[in-house]
C-alpha cells in the first residue's frame, strides 16, 4: 500500500500482573487495517481478542497496561496518551460497540439524551441540534418512528433495537475506526442477521473502518474481508477471509474450523482435541423390565400450557371485581403444547429468545409445573397428584446451560455426582467412590478430581461434570437446555461428541433445547421449531432442514449465518 | 482438603494486610484466653465468699491485700480483686454471648432459609413477623423478656436469642433467596432431591458467609446487650457477676475518687466489643462477593 494504513498496531503486548503471576492478554501481535475495511478478529474465549480492543482504544482495567509496541491511527502514536487525549479520540476517532446493549446504555436516560451526550463529548450544540441530530442518528440504524423513540428509555427497547442504538451512538461522530465486540452475540439469529447485513451496508456508506471480535466464524465470514485468528494473545493467523476459512495455514485455525458442526455430517462425531479420553460408563442398575420398545413413544406432553403471572393481592382482586382496574394479563410462556418424544430418539427444540422453549423443557424435565395438560413417562404421570406437585420419577434428568451456575460451587465435585445416586438408594454409600469414578471416567475427567471444588474446571470440564451427576442419576431421558451455547467451539465440539457416545452406549432418549440450528441438525433426529409459545412445526430433522413448511422455519434458517460453500465442503 | 486450606492460607494472607484487624484478633484471643484460663492463673476466685476480705475492700490499683499478692487492679466494694472479677466476669460474657448468638444463628438462620425456599405465603408471614420485630429495638426486646422471665443465665439467653434470630433471619433470607433462584437448585429439585435436603446441603452453605460476619457482629451485640440488662438488673443473678454487674457495682463510687471499680471492666468490654467489631469488618470486606476469586 502506498498511503499508510489507518491503523498500524505492532509488537503489542498488554500484560495483566496479578497475585498469582503475569497474564500476558495480548502478547506480541502486530497487524493494520486500511480507510474503511472489515476485519475479522477470531477467538476463543481467553485468548486476548477483547484485551486487543481495549488496548487499542485506552480502556485497560488496572492493573492491565501496555508494556511494548505501539498503535498508530493515521501516523499517530496512541501508546503513551494521557487520559485527557485518548478521550479527546475515543468516540471521535475510534469507537466502541459492546457484546451486551444493557450494559452499556445507562438505564435511567432516555435514548436521546444519551446520544446528547456522546454528541456533547466532542462538538458544542444546542438542545434542539442534538434531538435533531439524535433522530437522525437512530434513523440510520433503521429504527422505526425515530422522533418517537428518541424519547424512549433502554428498557422499552428490544436486545436487537438497543444494540442498534449503541451502534447508532457509535457512530455519531464519523469515527474512522468502530471495534464492535461480539455485538450479535447475545442476540437471536434472525435478529443477528438483520444487524450483520444493515453493519455492511453502514461501513459501505458512512466509510469507517470495522474491527469485528467474534468467536464466531461464520459471522465474520460473512462481514469481513480480512479476518485474524487470535489464539493465547498471539495471531497464529491472518488473511483473506475466504483464504483463510477454504485453506487454513495454521493448525489452530483448521481445529476451530473442524470443531464446528455444520462442517460435518450430522450424528458423527466430530473433530476434537487429543486429551479426552473415552471411557465406559458403569453399568446400569438392573431395574424392572421397560416397557416402553425404542421407537415408541415415552414421555408424552400433552397439551401443557403455562401461565406466568402474579397472583393478584388483596387489594388489586378487590379492584378488579369493583371494575376498577383491568385485570393483569397473564404471560403464556408454553401454549398448548403437545410433544412427543419417542424411546431412543433425540428431539431437537429449536425457537428463539421467548419463544418459550426452555419453560417447555423446565415442564418436561418435571421443574415447573404447568398450568394445564399433563406430562407422562412410559404411561406413568411424572408429578404427584398433591396440591403441591412434586416430581416422583428420576428417569427424567437435565443438562443446564450454564455449567457456571448450574453446580454448587461449595460442594465438591465427587459429591455433586454422588448426591442423587445415594438419597435415591441407586448406589451403596460404600461404592461411592468407585461410582463417581467410573462416571468422571465416562465423560472424559480423570477420575482423581473428584475431590475438587467446581471452581477449579473450566467451563467445558463443568458441563461435563453437570452430564455426569445427570447420567448418574441412571435417567431413561435427558432434558439439555442449551448445553453448549456458552462454551467455546471446540469444547463445544467435546460435548456434541460426549452427547453422541453416550447416547450410543446408553440407549438414551434426548430432548435438546438449542437456539444454534447447525448443533441442532448435527445431533438430533426430529427437530420441533417453537414460536410464541406453541410449536408451529415438527419433523425430521432432514426434511425441516431442507423443505420448511412454516415461513418463520424459513426465515430462521436462511438466518444461520453460513461459512462460505468452499469453506463447507473442505473436509 | 489441600483447597480448602489453600483457601484458607489465602484468606489469612489476604486478612493480615489490614493491620488493626490484626491486633484486633490478637486482642480477642488474649482476652479470650484470659477468660478460659481464669480459675487456673487468677490469685482469687470472686464467687467464693471465704476468700474474700472486707478490709481489702475499695483499695486502688497496686494494694498488697492480706492475701499477701497485688491488686494490680485494685479491689471492689466486697474485697474482690478486680482482675481476676474481670476475668471471670468475661469468661460468663463470653459464655452468654457465644451460645446465645450461636442458637440465634441457628434458629434465624433456618426460618430465613426456609421461608424463602418455601416461598409463597409461608414466607409473606414470616418474614412479616421478622420485619415487625427488626421494627422494634433489640434492647427494649430483650429488657421486656428478661424482665418477664426474670434473672437467670437460660432465661437471659432465651432473651437474647428472641432479641437476636430476626437479624440472621432477615440476612439469611436475603441470601437464600438469591441462591434460590440460580441454576444449582433447579438443579437439585430436577434430580429430585427432597426440600429438606436442596435446603441443608445446598441453600444453607452458600448463604453462610454474610451470615458469618452477621455473627461475629451479632456476638459483640450480644455482650453488650448482657452487661446492659445487668446493669439494669434484670440479666444475671448477683452469684454470676458478668462485666455488666461489676460496672454497676462499681458506678455508685466512680464520683468519690473509686474510679477503678467501674472504669477497668467497662474498659475490658469496650476493648472486647470494639476487637470483634474490627474482625467483623474484615471478615464482610473480604467475604464482599464482588471480590470473591
Amino acid at each position: 500500500m502506498v498511503t499508510s494504513p489507518l491503523l498500524d498496531i505492532n509488537g503489542l503486548k498488554t500484560h495483566f500482573p496479578t497475585s498469582r503471576g503475569l497474564v500476558k492478554a495480548v502478547d506480541g501481535i502486530s497487524f493494520s487495517i486500511g480507510e474503511g475495511e472489515v476485519l475479522g478478529l477470531v477467538g476463543e474465549s481467553g485468548s486476548g481478542k477483547t484485551m486487543t480492543g481495549f488496548s487499542i482504544i485506552g480502556l485497560l482495567d488496572k492493573p492491565g497496561r501496555i508494556v511494548a509496541g505501539s498503535i498508530k491511527l493515521q501516523g499517530r502514536e496512541l501508546v503513551g496518551l494521557s487520559a485527557r487525549e485518548l478521550r479527546g479520540i475515543r468516540g471521535k476517532s475510534i469507537s466502541m460497540v459492546f457484546q451486551d446493549p444493557l450494559m452499556t446504555l445507562n438505564h435511567v436516560l432516555t435514548v436521546g439524551t444519551q446520544i446528547r451526550l456522546a454528541l456533547q463529548a466532542h462538538e458544542r450544540l444546542s438542545a434542539a441540534q442534538a434531538r435533531k441530530r439524535a433522530i437522525d442518528a437512530l434513523a440510520l440504524v433503521r429504527i422505526a418512528e425515530p422522533q418517537r423513540k428518541v424519547d424512549f428509555y433502554p428498557h422499552q427497547f428490544s436486545g436487537g433495537m438497543r444494540q442498534r442504538v449503541a451502534i447508532a451512538i457509535a457512530l455519531l461522530h464519523r469515527p474512522k475506526l468502530i471495534i464492535a465486540d461480539e455485538p450479535t452475540t447475545a442476540l437471536d439469529v434472525s435478529i443477528q442477521a438483520e444487524i450483520l447485513a444493515e453493519m455492511k451496508e453502514l461501513v459501505a456508506k458512512v466509510g469507517t473502518a470495522l474491527i469485528w471480535i467474534s468467536h464466531d466464524l461464520a459471522v465474520v465470514s460473512s462481514l469481513a474481508q480480512r479476518v485474524a485468528v487470535m489464539e493465547t494473545g498471539r495471531i497464529v493467523e491472518i488473511g483473506d477471509t475466504h483464504d483463510v476459512l477454504t485453506n487454513p495455514q495454521h493448525d489452530y485455525t483448521k481445529r476451530l474450523l473442524n470443531a464446528l458442526p455444520s462442517r460435518s455430517t450430522p450424528g458423527q462425531l466430530l473433530a476434537r482435541r487429543a486429551d479426552v479420553r473415552d471411557a465406559a460408563p458403569p453399568p446400569r442398575q438392573p431395574r424392572k423390565a421397560q416397557a416402553t420398545a425404542i421407537g415408541e413413544p415415552f414421555l408424552v406432553l400433552d397439551s401443557v400450557s403455562k401461565q406466568f403471572g402474579k397472583t393478584p393481592g388483596l387489594v388489586r382482586s378487590a379492584a378488579v371485581r369493583a371494575g376498577l382496574v383491568e385485570p393483569e394479563s397473564p404471560v403464556r410462556a408454553v401454549d398448548g403444547v403437545s410433544l412427543t418424544l419417542h424411546r431412543g430418539e433425540v428431539l431437537g427444540l429449536v425457537g428463539e429468545s421467548g419463544s418459550g422453549k426452555s419453560t417447555l423443557g423446565r415442564i418436561a424435565a418435571g421443574i415447573v409445573v404447568p398450568s394445564s395438560g399433563s406430562v407422562r413417562l412410559g404411561g406413568a404421570p411424572m408429578m404427584s397428584k398433591d396440591k403441591a406437585p412434586r416430581k416422583i420419577t428420576t428417569a427424567v434428568q437435565t443438562v443446564f446451560q450454564d455449567p457456571f451456575s448450574s453446580l454448587n460451587g461449595r460442594m465438591r465435585i465427587g459429591d455433586i455426582i454422588a448426591e442423587g445416586p445415594l438419597a435415591h438408594g441407586l448406589i451403596k454409600p460404600s461404592s461411592v467412590g468407585g461410582y463417581v469414578a467410573q462416571w468422571l471416567a465416562a465423560v472424559g475427567l480423570d477420575p482423581g478430581f473428584a475431590d475438587r471444588y467446581p471452581h477449579q474446571f473450566s467451563g467445558g470440564q463443568r458441563q461435563r461434570v453437570a452430564i455426569a451427576r445427570a447420567l448418574a442419576m441412571q435417567p431413561d431421558v435427558v432434558i439439555c437446555d442449551e448445553p453448549v451455547a456458552s462454551l467455546d467451539v471446540s469444547i463445544q465440539a467435546q460435548i456434541i461428541n460426549l452427547l453422541i457416545q453416550l447416547r450410543r452406549d446408553l440407549d438414551l432418549s434426548f430432548i435438546f433445547i438449542s437456539h444454534d440450528l447447525s448443533v441442532v441438525r448435527h445431533l438430533c433426529d426430529r427437530v420441533a421449531v417453537m414460536y410464541r409459545g406453541q410449536i408451529i412445526e415438527q419433523g425430521r430433522t432432514s426434511e425441516i432442514y431442507q423443505a420448511p413448511s412454516q415461513a418463520y422455519t424459513r426465515r430462521l434458517l436462511a438466518a444461520v449465518p453460513a461459512l462460505p460453500a468452499a469453506a463447507v465442503s473442505t473436509n | 482438603m489441600m483447597s480448602r486450606e489453600s483457601g484458607l492460607y489465602r484468606f489469612w494472607n489476604d486478612y493480615s494486610r489490614n493491620r488493626v484487624a490484626v491486633v484486633s484478633v490478637v486482642i480477642i484471643l488474649v482476652l479470650v484466653g484470659l477468660a478460659l484460663s481464669a480459675p487456673l492463673i487468677m490469685p482469687q476466685d470472686p464467687y467464693d465468699l471465704s476468700h474474700l476480705v472486707l478490709r481489702d475492700a475499695r483499695r486502688p490499683p497496686g494494694y498488697v491485700g492480706t492475701g499477701g499478692y497485688t491488686h494490680w487492679l485494685g479491689t471492689d466494694a466486697q474485697g474482690r480483686d478486680l482482675l481476676s472479677a474481670i476475668a471471670y466476669g468475661l469468661r460468663i460474657s463470653l459464655q452468654m454471648g457465644v451460645i446465645a448468638t450461636g442458637l440465634a444463628l441457628a434458629i434465624g438462620a433456618t426460618v430465613g432459609c426456609g421461608a424463602a425456599f418455601l416461598g409463597g405465603r409461608v414466607e409473606s408471614l414470616v418474614m412479616r413477623i421478622v420485619d415487625l420485630q427488626l421494627s422494634f429495638p433489640a434492647m427494649l426486646l430483650a429488657f421486656v423478656i428478661a424482665a418477664v422471665l426474670g434473672q437467670g443465665k437460660s432465661q437471659l439467653i432465651l432473651a437474647l436469642i428472641f432479641a437476636q434470630y430476626a437479624y440472621f433471619a432477615r440476612t439469611a433470607h436475603g441470601a437464600a433467596a438469591a441462591e434460590r433462584r440460580k441454576d444449582y437448585i433447579e438443579a437439585a429439585l430436577s434430580i429430585p432431591l427432597s426440600s429438606w435436603r436442596v435446603i441443608r446441603r445446598h441453600i444453607l452453605p452458600n448463604a453462610l458467609p454474610p451470615l458469618i460476619v452477621v455473627a461475629t457482629v451479632q456476638v459483640a451485640s450480644a455482650i453488650s446487650l448482657e452487661a446492659t440488662l445487668s446493669f439494669l438488673g434484670v440479666g444475671l443473678p448477683p452469684t454470676a457477676p458478668s462485666l455488666g454487674m461489676l460496672i454497676a457495682n462499681g458506678f455508685k463510687y466512680l464520683l468519690s475518687g473509686r474510679y477503678w471499680i467501674s472504669i477497668y471492666p467497662g474498659l475490658a468490654l469496650i476493648l472486647f466489643i470494639v476487637a470483634i467489631n474490627m474482625v467483623g469488618d474484615q471478615i464482610r470486606e473480604q467475604l464482599n462477593p464482588r471480590l470473591r476469586w
